[in-house]
């Protein structure tokens, strides 16, 4: 469970996150969406203590986040694919999942063996330099590295990016099923607001780095309202 | 055979390679620094050199030779932890500029005082290896027990660290460290102490050169790696400072280089054969022979 | 409105002349209240300046560091002491010129491939340069006498200053004055020089070009040519300073111009405050007198200067006074006061600055 109150990030003179609160439950996943510049990327990156907070507080079921060094918060369980994904293009396939692994007490050979047979592509590819992957396959890369360290939390920075319709739907599908199976707290962002309240059981919409909405997926997918002006979704 | 061996043209191959295999060493440690930190460590030799007295002092009180080396070499790596904490680790995010300047601050610091306390004369570690060379049909081969020892250490150290990077979890990590901080972080990597490590094998790396120097004729003093320092560092500016390959093969170059003008030309120009390859390398290719294409001014 | 903008540039030229004149009259006139000794020491410190001027060019405004300053310093010195030693009949002004020639002209020789370098790897090919000038020197001794260097006659003072100076010592007094004032004069031109550059446009292009390459690139400036011409002045300075410094003290070897001095230039500059003009000369001064502050701290300190602590200390306290400047103040002493202008923008920083706290 991650509970977020009240949170303020400035970058310099500018704030980027407002007054931010939400909560992303285990089994769900919340999906936060907004237009660029939202903060949105700024908000998984308070979580992960990439950016200095100003006021509020961060929780990780009983413990604070706040303050804390982003690999501790990692080592907690909190997997983060950040933007673009971060997949290191000078190692190998193997290599990246392996480094995933490292932090966490999960046995090496066991996690490999688990995300090849989970995503296949990967385990044909896993001796080739990650330079040479496919934005898809990148996205399957920094998902599984993500997943071999097997976090409560997993944060999802726009992974739809970049990737085709029919890929977007399958990733999407994949969330949704490892959300339920691992009973992971799922936060998504995504600009992409369509396929991610598809897949999302609570919605936050952010502008201007202020929460404008807070409510089921369904209501907010069907808010008109909402979808004109924040969401990029006209009828 | 011998007759090749003891040949004009091999002595200055040998006598190269042997001296080569120092700049590659120092090479080699300037370009672990750089790739973890950014930093280009002008105080490298000095550091060393100064390791290099401490396990000097011990032979004096009646250490044996091998022990010298490894306290050379774990005091270097202390050394180089330390300047990375102290010196380097407050200055993330200010001006390029600032670390250089502050190592080379370092770096005159370090050479006063190893003058303060041990002298400006030349000192010698005495390694347990003969220094004559062999003989083969009456005629000279320019190896000798100690030249061999020489390049055969070099040579391991390289491997060594070659298969710590690569085959290691400390490796990957250091390597993630160096290419992706921020996402080594969100991996759960400590980042920062990762860096430290980089700098105390850096510095180990150039202690052991420093070792190996002061074993040999040339000995200790206080400024005695400077000359080592400058064509270790052009041979990884040669090799671009992203290449470890880069950086030995860079060395071996200048060492090459080097002898083969004492030999043809005069003893005190051989100092500039490392300059005329960097001169020539840096025009041809300003990032660097063996750095894949990636642009240098940002 | 264009009339106007020139009244002013112009203005502010003649008001700068006036107060370097100023500035160096009131220089002069202390020179006649200090001692022989001193005085020789504040001509050291002049040539120290005038090369300290060329490196701040280089460091502080145009943004390359360059650690090959004292090679270019000997290479002036060779120059003056090689044309001296064959001409000694010539005017000082001619000696100079010479030097400050020769030195640009190995300024062009290093920015050749050097301007297309950034940071360490420019540092380090400075460096080499650097590094390259005692083996030459050494090598061609038919022109520079090798190791024992060339030597060449004092300064000759001129009668009429003679006939100002009465007393026992009245010679080695005089010889001393002469030497310091004509140092001081000599760094008050150079002063100006660079005071001008500093105002100009060249100089506004050079900072254009230290921050915002690609800016610059867009206004229509060439890079190369203006990284170049920085290169090219700091090492004419230098030049300069090195040929003054080898005047005054009559002898040029190859160990006059070490790779410390490099340090002790760069520490100079960085105590002083890095690309302003009072750094410069604060710089200068540190250098004149940092013989007796060595003393000073060693008396402090209880140190017997004729062992082996006391004769490193100035190694050990100058390398630390560079460290401490540049991780606690890197402005420099010029930046302690006044406005603080910005001119060392940061404009590439490490790239682990977000990651590691």
């Amino acid at each position: 469970m991650i509970r977020i109150e009240n949170l303020c990030v400035n970058y310099g003179a500018v704030k980027a996150l407002r007054d931010v609160s939400l909560q992303a439950s285990p089994g769900q996943i919340t999906a936060v969406l907004g237009a660029n510049g939202a903060g949105k990327t700024t908000l998984l990156r308070a979580i992960s203590g990439l950016v200095t907070v100003q006021s509020g507080t961060i929780h990780l079921g009983e413990r604070s986040l706040v303050k804390m060094a982003t690999e501790n918060i990692a080592r907690l369980g909190v997997g983060h694919v950040p933007e673009g994904r971060g997949v290191i293009g000078e190692l190998t396939v193997e290599e990246n999942l392996r480094l995933g692994a490292l932090a966490s007490k999960v046995n090496i050979a066991e996690g490999l063996e688990t995300q090849y047979r989970q995503f296949p592509v990967l385990g044909d590819r896993r001796k080739k330099y990650c330079a040479t992957l496919s934005g898809g396959e990148r996205q399957m890369l920094a998902m599984a590295r993500a997943l071999i360290a097997q976090p409560q939390v997993l944060l999802l920075d726009e992974p739809s990016l970049g990737l085709a319709p029919q890929v977007t739907s399958e990733l999407m599908k994949s969330i949704l099923s490892l959300c339920e199976s691992k009973n992971l707290t799922v936060i998504l962002v995504e600009q992409n607001a369509k396929s991610a309240l598809r897949i999302a059981h609570n919605a936050v919409v952010l502008h201007l780095g202020t929460v404008v909405a807070s409510d089921h997926a369904a209501v907010v997918a069907h808010d008109d309202d909402l979808r004109r002006y924040y969401l990029g979704l006209v009828q | 055979m011998a007759n090749f061996l003891a040949s004009p043209f091999m002595h200055n191959v040998l006598a190269g390679l042997a001296q080569g295999v120092l700049y590659s060493l120092l090479a080699l440690s300037l370009v672990i620094i750089w790739q973890s930190t950014h930093v280009l460590n002008f105080a490298q030799g000095a550091m060393a050199m100064f390791a290099t007295y401490i396990g000097m002092t011990e032979i004096d009180r009646g250490v044996g030779y091998w022990w010298c080396v490894i306290i050379s070499v774990l005091v270097g790596m202390l050394f180089g932890g330390l300047a990375e904490r102290v010196l380097i680790r407050p200055l993330y995010g200010k001006p390029e500029i600032n670390p250089i300047v502050v190592m080379v601050g370092f770096l005159g610091v370090i050479e006063a005082l190893a003058a303060a306390i041990w002298t400006s004369t030349t000192r010698n570690i005495t390694p347990p290896f003969s220094q004559i060379y062999f003989h083969a049909g009456g005629q000279v081969i320019l190896l000798s027990p100690f030249v061999i020892f020489q390049i055969v250490l070099a040579i391991v150290i390289m491997l060594s660290i070659a298969a710590l990077f690569r085959f290691t979890k400390l490796g990957l990590q250091l390597r993630a460290s160096a290419l992706a901080p921020e996402v080594a972080r969100l991996l759960g990597v400590r980042v920062s102490r990762m860096l430290t490590i980089g700098w105390m094998l850096s510095a180990g790396v150039g202690a052991v050169a420093a070792v190996i120097i002061a074993s040999g004729t040339f000995g200790l003093f206080p400024t005695n790696m400077d000359g080592i320092f400058v064509a270790g560092f052009i041979a990884a500016a040669v090799g671009g400072l992203e290449s470890p390959i880069g950086a030995i093969t860079g060395g071996l170059l200048i060492g090459l280089s080097e002898q083969f003008i004492l030999s043809y030309w005069s003893a005190t120009l051989a100092p500039l054969g490392g300059i005329i390859i960097l001169v020539v390398a840096l025009m041809i290719r300003p990032q660097g022979i063996f750095t894949k294409n990636v642009e240098r001014r940002v | 409105m264009k009339a106007l903008h020139l009244l002013r540039t112009q203005e502010t030229t003649s008001a700068r002349a006036i107060g370097v004149v100023l500035l160096t009259a009131f220089t002069l006139v202390v020179t006649f209240f200090l001692p022989a000794v001193a005085d020789s020491q504040l001509a050291g410190g002049a040539a120290i300046t005038i090369v300290i001027l060329g490196l701040s060019w280089l460091i502080g405004w145009s943004g390359q560091i360059s650690l090959g300053n004292s090679g270019f310093m000997a290479v002036g010195a060779y120059t003056a002491g090689i044309w001296a030693h064959h001409h000694n009949t010539t005017p000082l002004v001619v000696t100079f010129i010479f030097a400050m020639l020769i030195g640009a002209l190995s300024g062009l020789v290093i920015a050749i491939p050097s301007t297309r370098l950034r940071g360490p790897y420019l540092a380090g090919m400075t460096l080499a340069f650097s590094a390259a000038i005692s083996p030459l020197a050494q090598n061609f001794t038919s022109v520079t006498g090798g190791e024992g260097g060339l030597f060449f006659n004092e300064l000759t003072t001129p009668k009429w200053f003679l006939n100002f100076f009465s007393g026992p010592n009245a010679t080695i007094n005089a010889n001393a004055q002469w030497t310091a004032d004509l140092s001081v004069v000599v760094a008050g031109v150079m002063f100006l020089v660079m005071a001008n550059l500093f105002h100009s446009r060249t100089g506004r292009a050079m900072r254009l070009v230290r921050d915002n390459d690609v800016a610059a690139e867009l206004m229509g400036i060439n890079l190369p040519l203006t990284r170049t011409l920085a290169f090219v002045i700091a090492a004419a300075f230098a030049g300069l300073g090195g040929a003054l410094y080898t005047i005054i003290n009559a002898t040029v070897t190859p160990s006059t111009f070490p790779l410390t001095l490099s340090i002790t230039l760069l520490t100079l500059m960085v105590l002083g405050g890095i690309g302003t003009l009072s750094g410069a000369v604060i710089g200068g001064i540190i250098y004149s007198f940092s013989g007796n502050l060595v003393d000073h701290i060693n008396a402090l300190t209880g140190v017997n200067p004729a062992s082996n602590l006391g004769a490193n200390m100035q190694g050990i306290i100058f390398g630390a006074l560079l460290i401490l400047t540049m991780m606690f103040a890197p402005r420099g002493i010029a930046g302690l006061w006044g406005p603080i202008k910005r001119l060392k923008k940061p404009s590439k920083r490490l790239a682990t600055a977000e990651v590691v706290q």
